[in-house]
């Protein structure tokens, strides 16, 4: 059971939604079916813990690492048990001899095994005075003991990769190292001492008892050391795979919220990846939490005619009711982006974003402009999204801005189509390199628009410094925000959401 | 009684469902049998999702057929409200009621001194215009009362609208309905439920949290084959083979519709009415409207038959 919770653990840090009820269903499945196929348990636990596709490749992942750690914890249970078996019968054994001579043949082996590991512990005893030690001596398999150790230090906490020194030292140190290490030292020191001794003493006064002994206390000084080396190695490999386990999603959860913090500006070209991930989960929980409410809107007016119709059946009362279909007035999006420069980074995640949100979105224009401004739209039709993106950054980003350009351009392709149910929302930072911002055109736009919504990549303090020209244009806008990280853009759309 | 406990033998391990799903010509993975006995034995719901066309619908018909349940479907799709999906009141007939109602009214308020008396003794005139008696049971509530235990097919989930998925989260996880104008319907034996998804769109945590989630992907190639066999009679082994091949390649192109085991099964009959004896692009050529259903996709595949059948050999 103990697996299963821990696991379930596992699952949560790698992000997967695992709720108390589904984790009581996981037990009880697993009561029924046991735990001994390694196949079906992988089917219960998918089953009951995994309820999103997009899960299932890190379930995967983990159930086969969890599943690999355990089956090896499991192997040196099983090995100590039969050492405790190999145990048992042996005294059983000598009791058995004493009672019944004959049956000495029959035991002998059982004995000499007995005797034998009785020898090698009697040497380990003389040898080896730490616990730790002892057991090393004796080639004992160490897994089950790490594993204890590891799971009363907490290792399953681990977050970040530079602790995993400091959990292979916490390990050791509850495996009883700190006496092994004090052990190694002094007969380290006791044998220095001794040759020293040796060295400066006569041959004559010599103890023959020392002269036998010593190569014999060398010998296991050196297994020691070799033996405590191939336990710490064990113990890294063992941290590094619980890592593996519990720390390496916790990382990415991290940066996905470090993310969504960031600067879009500043990304990372590695990051690109990642975001765009996070700009997707963020539309999809704001288009499911607003596609409710588009449904509420369909019905219309009653529609009289149809009613009566509907219930001629019933005597002519009124049982059911037949409605109107509510004409759907798409509003229109229209959305400007200047893909130059520093706001290219902020365009690309505001368009992915608006066009992640089709399904619960009216219908979206696009346009991009450096100088010359053109209509993106079939290209992000027929490309994809995320293609068309990767081109119009080539084509595009790094040009210098011209406004009244992009504006005029605008003005002939684009003003006539615009009405009383068209969101403009524009993305730029306004700053014209000195020229004439054509206001005027964009007052057209303000004036024929439902709505007109300006998003600046930079912040506010910024504004109408240097070259940036904001002021001309705000007036002529319903609001300008500071656009900057995608915090911003998820609080921006979803106030788009609630009033379109 | 419930056909779960009625059949406990039939159901007393995910081996014993893979085997006898099998006899009944359904060839189904261990996780899928394993999903099978879990649904049973812990009584939840199971979803399953999946590309269309690999069995699904049909693991529930033969989960029925197996289990000698009636098989009670519901078809979801956009507008299915609880009228159709649960109960609807006979109108027609609560207006006759009214109507008897109306005559025999005259009978019971005779003698009524004033207003008071005449609506006491109306309050205690038994009211059965909202009663069991005029209830049309649609397809969840005849699940719930069925005698003998059903297996309730809810099929395509994701055509409904979202305010219906919250609908169902109490008949799931209690096996119960609430009717406000009676009260709580209880299951008088739990039903075996399952609920299969194409995925068109995601669907809410609550609904998941409460069923087992069962993916069936397409089948690997030795599945595939099997299922053929069982499928298609006649079938000799070697096309069988190269049937499957061939479509575990289409399936790694970029098509829009993928071909589905159904597809494949369908593909498999008619070359066996054709007396096709080897795959050849002339053939592959004239029935590849029946693998493939879009034109797109057809034109994309068409130039490439001689390439893929060439890697077969």
């Amino acid at each position: 059971m103990r697996f299963v919770a821990d696991f379930i653990g596992a699952l949560r840090a790698a992000g997967l939604p695992v709720s108390p009820a589904e984790s009581l269903d996981a037990l009880k499945a697993i009561k029924l079916l046991g735990l001994d196929s390694r196949e079906t348990c992988k089917s219960v636990l998918a089953l009951t813990l995994v309820k999103r596709q997009v899960d299932q490749e890190v379930y995967e992942e983990l159930f086969d690492l969890y599943f690999a750690s355990v089956e090896r914890a499991k192997d040196a249970e099983k090995v100590l048990d039969k050492e405790a078996d190999k145990d048992a019968p042996s005294e059983m054994s000598l009791k058995v001899q004493n009672d019944q001579t004959d049956a000495a043949d029959n035991n002998s082996s059982p004995q000499s095994l007995d005797s034998s590991e009785a020898n090698k512990s009697d040497a380990a005893q003389a040898n080896a005075s730490s616990a730790l030690g002892q057991d090393l001596s004796q080639d004992k398999d160490m897994s089950l003991a790490i594993t204890q150790a590891a799971a009363a230090e907490k290792l399953s906490s681990i977050v970040l990769f530079t602790q995993k020194n400091y959990f292979a030292y916490k390990i050791m140190q509850r495996l009883g190292d700190d006496a092994l290490s004090t052990e190694i030292r002094t007969v380290g020191n006791s044998l220095e001492r001794k040759n020293s001794l040796e060295r400066k003493n006569s041959p004559e006064r010599k103890n023959s008892l020392e002269q036998k002994d010593s190569p014999e206390l060398i010998k296991t000084l050196r297994k020691l050391i070799k033996a405590r080396a191939r336990l710490l190695d064990q113990v890294k490999d063992y941290v590094e795979q619980q890592y593996m386990i519990y720390a390496q999603h916790k990382g990415l959860k991290y940066r996905e919220e470090y993310l969504q913090q960031a600067k879009l500006s500043q990304l990372d070209q590695l990051d690109f990846k990642l975001m765009q991930r996070l700009v997707q989960r963020a539309a999809r929980k704001l288009a499911s939490q607003h596609s409710r409410r588009r449904l509420t809107r369909k019905r219309g007016q009653l529609d009289v005619r149809k009613t009566i119709a509907a219930n001629a059946a019933f005597d002519g009362a009124l049982f059911h009711t037949r409605w109107k279909a509510t004409r759907i007035e798409r509003p229109k999006i229209v959305a400007i982006c200047d893909v130059s420069g520093s706001v290219s980074a902020v365009a690309r995640f505001l368009l992915l974003f608006l066009y992640s949100l089709q399904d619960v979105m009216p219908k979206v224009r696009s346009f991009v402009f450096a100088s010359d401004m053109i209509e993106v739209t079939e290209l992000f039709k027929q490309e994809g999204i995320e293609l068309a993106l990767e081109e119009i950054m080539k084509r595009w980003g790094g040009l210098s801005t011209n406004y009244a350009r992009a504006l005029e351009d605008f003005q002939s392709q684009a003003l006539a189509s615009i009405d009383k149910n068209t969101t403009v929302i524009m993305l730029g930072d306004a700053r014209n390199n000195q020229g004439d911002g054509r206001a005027d055109i964009w007052e057209k736009v303000f004036r024929k628009s439902k709505r007109v919504l300006w998003l600046n990549p930079e912040h506010r303090n910024s504004w109408d410094t240097g070259d940036s020209i904001m002021s001309e244009y705000s007036p002529w806008c319903g609001s300008v925000e500071p656009c900057r990280n995608l915090k911003d853009i998820e609080r921006f759309f979803s106030r788009l959401l609630k009033h379109s | 009684m419930s056909v779960i406990i009625k059949h406990q033998e039939k159901i007393a391990s995910p081996e014993i469902i893979q085997s006898r799903y099998e006899d009944l010509g359904y060839i189904c993975s261990h996780s899928v049998a394993t999903a099978i006995y879990l649904a049973c034995h812990l009584q939840k719901p199971i979803l399953i999702e999946g590309p269309p066309g690999v069995g699904k619908t049909e693991l529930a018909k033969v989960t029925a057929t197996y289990l000698n349940a009636p098989l009670i479907r519901m078809q979801c799709y956009e507008g299915l409200d609880e009228s159709k999906a649960l109960y609807e009141w006979k109108y027609g007939k609560q207006l006759l009621y009214t109507q008897v109602l109306k005559e025999q009214l005259g009978d019971v308020l005779r003698g009524a001194r004033g207003l008071d008396e005449s609506i006491a003794r109306l309050h205690d005139f038994g009211d059965i215009f909202y009663s069991q008696d005029f209830l049309e049971p649609r397809p969840l509530l005849q699940a719930l009362q069925s005698q003998e235990g059903a297996v309730l097919l809810i099929d395509e989930i994701d055509k409904a609208d979202q305010e219906f998925e919250a609908f169902l989260l109490e008949l799931l996880s209690d096996y119960q309905v609430s009717i406000p104008e009676i009260g709580t319907i209880k299951a008088v034996s739990t039903p075996i439920v399952m609920l299969t998804s194409n995925n068109t769109r995601e669907l809410g945590d609550a609904l998941k949290r409460r069923c087992l989630h069962l993916y069936i992907p397409f089948p690997d190639a030795a599945l595939e084959s099997r299922i053929l066999a069982t499928q298609v009679e006649g079938l000799d082994e070697q096309l069988r083979e190269q049937i499957v091949a061939l479509i575990s390649k289409l399936r790694d192109m970029p098509l829009k519709k993928s071909p589905a085991v159904s597809e494949t099964i369908d593909w498999a009959r008619a070359l066996l009415l054709l007396n096709v004896e080897e795959l050849d692009p002339h053939w592959v050529k004239n029935t590849l409207n029946l693998l493939l259903k879009f034109q797109d996709d057809i034109e994309l595949v068409e130039p490439e038959i001689k390439a893929l059948l060439k890697g077969l050999r």
